[in-house]
């Protein structure tokens, strides 16, 4: 066997933040040229590791050696010296500036003038030999996110970085923008670049890896040769002893069962316009859907193409500019939200913790949060405080809340046990229609498959569901027909025998 | 978490008083150790300052009348800025809203002179008209901020300008104005109107300010209001989505602060002068409204603290007087103080992890 040259290796690297151990003595190495797929769910500590080994944070134990070297890296500009490079998921570029400044920030630190042209022609190369094509001189603020990632990429490599830690790299990628990354990911890797590819998903590490680890809850599941190995062999690694069916893309599967759909559909948007509230929002133009009850109408598009805004115009439609917004059969532009929720609608937003919950306070004084002026829970304005604790009580009962009791701070559950009061509170009342945005969004596989039941519950009930989600997998999975949304127009609506994630994708980006 | 969740339990009731009140304690030791190293290098006795700043309110009847005097508007004023506050927005104008809350009783007062009102029916009128009157006042800036994003800390700061005005104006013109006085000031109030003293001591308005504190306790935790204006100051972007109306409750929370302010002026004019005076809004030389700011910060905004802090700072401003009077040290160095306690309040409740704002 040809023995294979490590170019990092961490040896029982262990990290505590307060109570959690994120990492456990962790072992991870990295050959030589190699794409190197890092799995695990949301919290299993890859990006803990990752900001180990990029200087961010310091482990508490363990070691690290580079080409044989044991190391100490304190800060990320260590990291650098040492040739390593990250891509994190959010990105770091100053909005301001051009992909060229951006990409020399930093990098002549004595001089006082910048040589841009030679700078230029070495990152031109760069670009053409690693096929990641991008406009130098646009303001970065300007471009998609799918080019902002090529430019960071670049950066790293400018800045000579030979082993690239990429942090989710394909987030907001759709399916043909990924293909394309691997080939430039590949053609990097001919050049003897190493790659970390953080992901939590087993498809994209089969396609894309030469071996790949495994972490879960802070510990090193293993690490296998994908070549040899099986989705199969990587679901029993990240998912031992879940009872719970997967796909490839480690999502939960559902089966949706038949369900007459109404014959009128339960909320129709005839020709919308509508005016952002945020200041660098995306205008709803001319947007028409029926969302019947019994069905589950799917978005997609990129993150940031009007999502929000049209989750928002139907919870409160008062920035309506042109259309109708006709809510079972009435016409509702201009009602309140309080309005809207007492027909029977409810809203899970996308940011839970800053649309959904109030923080600092308890469970059950988020359960009243929308419902504080229904009769039941108050009478001529005094609270009847008592009857919210029952139904706080249920709902940590029913929805299976992890906590001593109702008086815990919201703030402090994690993620996926905010989310069990928030889709519990939103089905107190009999719902018609539930508008819900990304409410998957960082919860761990027991969680996601919990909120996948309600909505199919609520389907089956006859409730019509609006599923905003950035992830294709997952709409994928419970939709009935999925809405593709780009630059705030819906520009195709696909039937669950049209799903194809090609086709999907290249509407998403505007193809 | 589990690990969390059994660490919360061992917390006991008293641990957890000490960590609530830790930074209260320590803001109080340094501003008070700085404050008495000025007074000492001032040439001052130390001791002495400090026992007359301290004592001054429970050595003698007079000093807890005295101290009950200042407590009464000194609280109004600290709701007049803690109410706006749980919203997160500055009221600057609690100063504004007393003046113009007393001017107006004292116009409404002189003008219902002639009509020989039973004072069970001239006082709660006047009572009212004094809400009334610092509530729009406060709804101005309320109106303001919701309408054209106008930062409530400017428009209270003008007001306020409009409303020393105000009274210069009433208090130093026909009709109103007293005649043959050489400081501004109105007429008399009629007698019916004006608030009876309780054992002959400490007027009518502790019963109202006690009401008030009940009152706002009972807005604030029981009521739909209370939960809304509560909600929306932990996360207003939470409150909105969920049908909170924003704009309705931030000039809600004006109009209630500015009640209240208005009501200290009020209670200023109908039980400790019985007329409009130009100055009837200052204690130890500085605005009450002023204070009710410090006293606002000092217990975060928190509406239950508002008594505490409020009592504290009349003992404090009691003593200063105390202190003048006697030992001739400076009311300012007592100003000083209070303004260390608030500072270094917000700093070490930061540095324990808390945030300035509840």
């Amino acid at each position: 066997m040809v023995k294979e040259n490590k170019v990092l290796e961490a040896k029982n690297v262990s990290k505590r933040f307060g109570e959690v151990q994120a990492l456990d003595k962790v072992n991870f190495d990295l050959n030589e040229g190699e794409i190197h797929g890092l799995l695990g769910e949301n919290g299993a500590g890859k990006t803990t590791l990752m900001n180990i080994l990029y200087g961010l944070f310091t482990e508490d134990e363990g070691e690290i050696y580079i080409r044989g070297e044991r190391v100490k890296i304190n800060s990320p500009l260590d990291s650098i010296k040492l040739g390593i490079g990250m891509i994190h998921q959010s990105s770091t570029l100053v909005p301001e500036f051009t992909a060229l400044e951006n990409l020399i920030l930093g990098t002549d630190g004595n001089k006082m003038s910048l040589e841009l042209k030679d700078a230029e022609k070495e990152i031109e190369k760069f670009q053409k030999d690693f096929g990641l094509k991008f406009p130098l001189h646009t303001k970065v603020k300007d471009l998609p996110a799918g080019l902002k990632k090529k430019i960071e990429i670049i950066r790293a490599i400018y800045r000579g970085a030979n082993i690239l830690i990429l942090d989710e790299p394909t987030t907001s990628l759709v399916q043909e923008e990924f293909e394309k990354l691997l080939e430039s990911l590949k053609k990097m890797v001919a050049e003897g670049v190493t790659i970390v590819f953080i992901t939590h998903k087993i498809k994209e590490v089969i396609q894309a890896c030469d071996r790949a680890s495994v972490l879960t809850g802070g510990i090193m599941q293993g690490t296998i040769d994908t070549k040899k190995a099986t989705k199969e062999d990587l679901v029993q690694l990240m998912f031992q002893d879940a009872e719970i069916n997967i796909t490839e893309s480690a999502i939960p599967i559902i089966n949706l069962p038949d369900v007459e759909k109404t014959s009128e559909p339960i909320l129709k948007l005839q020709n919308i316009s509508a005016q952002s509230k945020e200041k660098d929002g995306i205008n709803l133009d001319s947007i028409s859907l029926k969302i019947y009850g019994g069905e589950i109408l799917g978005i997609a598009g990129i993150s940031g193409n009007g999502q929000k805004e049209l989750a928002e115009v139907i919870i409160d439609p008062n920035n309506i500019t042109k259309g109708k917004l006709i809510l079972k059969g009435k016409k509702i532009n201009g009602m309140s939200t309080n309005k809207v929720f007492s027909r029977k609608v409810s809203y899970i937003p996308e940011d839970r913790k800053k649309e959904s919950i109030i923080g600092l306070g308890n469970i059950t004084e988020n359960v009243l949060l929308g419902h504080q002026r229904e009769p039941r829970f108050q009478k001529k304005g005094i609270i009847k405080w008592d009857k919210v604790t029952r139904e706080a009580k249920n709902i940590i009962d029913e929805f299976q809340v992890k906590t001593p009791n109702e008086k815990k701070r919201a703030g402090k559950l994690s993620g996926g046990n905010i989310q069990r009061v928030v889709i519990g509170r939103a089905l107190i009342n009999e719902l018609d229609l539930l508008v819900t945005h990304s409410p998957t969004a960082g919860l761990d596989m027991a969680s996601v498959e919990f909120v996948f039941k309600r909505l199919v519950e609520l389907r089956s009930k006859g409730t019509a569901v609006l599923y905003i989600n950035e992830d294709l997998d997952e709409l994928m999975q419970v939709s009935d027909r999925i809405g593709v949304i780009h630059e705030g127009k819906i520009v195709e609506i696909f039937g669950q025998d049209q799903f194809d994630k090609y086709k999907i994708g290249s509407k998403m980006i505007g193809g | 978490m589990a690990g969390q969740e059994v660490s919360l339990k061992q917390t006991t009731k008293l641990q957890k008083i000490w960590v609530g009140s830790k930074p209260y304690i320590l803001a109080l030791l340094i501003a008070f150790g700085i404050t008495g190293a000025i007074i000492g290098l001032l040439g001052y006795n130390v001791l002495k300052a400090y026992q007359t700043l301290l004592f001054t309110s429970f050595t003698s009847q007079r000093g807890i009348i005295e101290t009950l005097k200042k407590f009464i508007p000194l609280t109004l004023t600290t709701y007049a800025f803690a109410i706006p506050f749980k919203i997160r927005f500055f009221n600057i104008g609690g100063w504004g809203q007393m003046l113009f809350g007393g001017t107006i009783t004292a116009i409404v007062g002189i003008a219902l002179a002639g009509f020989n009102l039973p004072a069970i029916i001239f006082i709660p009128i006047l009572i009212l008209v004094a809400m009334a009157a610092g509530g729009v006042f406060a709804l101005i800036a309320g109106f303001l901020k919701a309408y054209y994003n106008i930062n409530p800390i400017i428009s209270t700061i003008m007001l306020n300008f409009i409303a020393i005005y105000f009274v210069n104006f009433i208090a130093t013109t026909e009709p109103w104005k007293a005649p043959r006085t050489g400081h501004p000031m109105s007429l008399k109030l009629p007698e019916a109107a004006r608030l009876p003293e309780l054992f002959g001591q400490i007027h009518f308005g502790i019963v109202i300010v006690a009401l008030v504190i009940i009152a706002v306790y009972y807005l604030i935790n029981k009521t739909v209001l209370g939960y809304e204006i509560i909600a929306t100051g932990i996360n207003p972007d939470a409150a909105s989505v969920y049908g909170i109306k924003m704009r309705r409750t931030l000039m809600l929370t004006f109009l209630i602060g500015g009640a209240l302010g208005g009501l200290a002026g009020g209670i200023e004019v109908m039980g400790v002068h019985q007329r409009l005076i130009e100055g009837f809004a200052l204690t130890s030389g500085a605005q009450y409204g002023i204070f009710g700011i410090l006293t606002a910060l000092i217990c975060q905004g928190n509406p239950l603290g508002v008594p505490l802090s409020s009592i504290f700072i009349s003992i404090l401003l009691v003593g200063a007087d105390a202190m003048q009077r006697t030992l001739q040290v400076p009311v300012e160095l007592v100003f000083l103080s209070q303004a260390i306690i608030v500072l270094f309040i917000v700093v070490l409740r930061r540095r324990a992890g808390g945030s300035f704002i509840q």
